[in-house]
């Protein structure tokens, strides 16, 4: 839930090195929003989305 | 793209306390500066173990709202909101500072308040902050 996807992926990429990847799974659909605003900030890459049901899986690549 | 928003939080609810907690701790995330100023009643959300209640509940279910809220809060995963909060402040972006007038006028201490408050200022302290802020919210 709001904000956690975005604080969440935020403390892991803080720990990572140019890219490396991340694989963010999610169950809240208002990360669809939330987390490519946080990457177009961060300046990071993401990779790919993918929603299975209420699942939202993101990999994300640390720049 | 956004770089600051400041905040005058003037009510001690339940709401306004997880609003100000959401925002900042993902501005924070953001790289976004975010200053809360509490004046008024938001001073009482920085007091050390205050309990704030669901202004949105009618009476006299203001606190028990409060109880739920926290438990389906802490199912969701936000068990702690002011531990996220002093991650946030320890990291850098999120500044929260107590008004100094209405620590006089309520009789509110530094120390009552929780430790990483910031420096306490006054109006002209808030609106020196205003200065090239993207914008600026009253909570």
């Amino acid at each position: 839930m709001c904000p956690l996807p975005v604080i969440m992926a935020k403390r892991e990429l803080k720990k990572m090195s140019s890219g490396q990847e991340l694989e963010l799974i999610v169950d809240d659909l208002g990360a669809l929003k939330d987390v490519p605003a946080l990457i177009k900030k961060t300046g990071d890459e993401i990779l790919n989305t993918k929603e299975e049901g209420k699942q939202i899986t993101f990999l994300i690549k640390k720049v | 793209m956004v770089k600051k928003i400041n905040f005058i939080v003037k009510d001690k609810s339940f709401e306004k306390f997880m609003m100000m907690v959401i925002l900042g701790t993902t501005g924070n995330a953001m790289d976004i500066e975010m200053n809360f100023f509490f004046t008024f009643w938001g001073l009482f959300l920085l007091k050390k173990n205050f309990k704030p209640k669901v202004a949105g509940a009618p009476f006299p279910f203001k606190g028990i709202a409060a109880k739920v809220f926290k438990k389906r809060l802490k199912k969701t995963g936000i068990g702690d909101a002011w531990e996220l909060i002093k991650e946030a402040v320890d990291d850098g972006k999120i500044n929260l500072y107590p008004c100094t007038t209405t620590m006089d006028l309520m009789g509110i201490k530094l120390e009552d308040m929780v430790e990483f408050v910031a420096d306490p200022i006054g109006a002209a302290g808030f609106l020196e902050i205003c200065d090239g802020a993207d914008g600026i919210v009253s909570l």
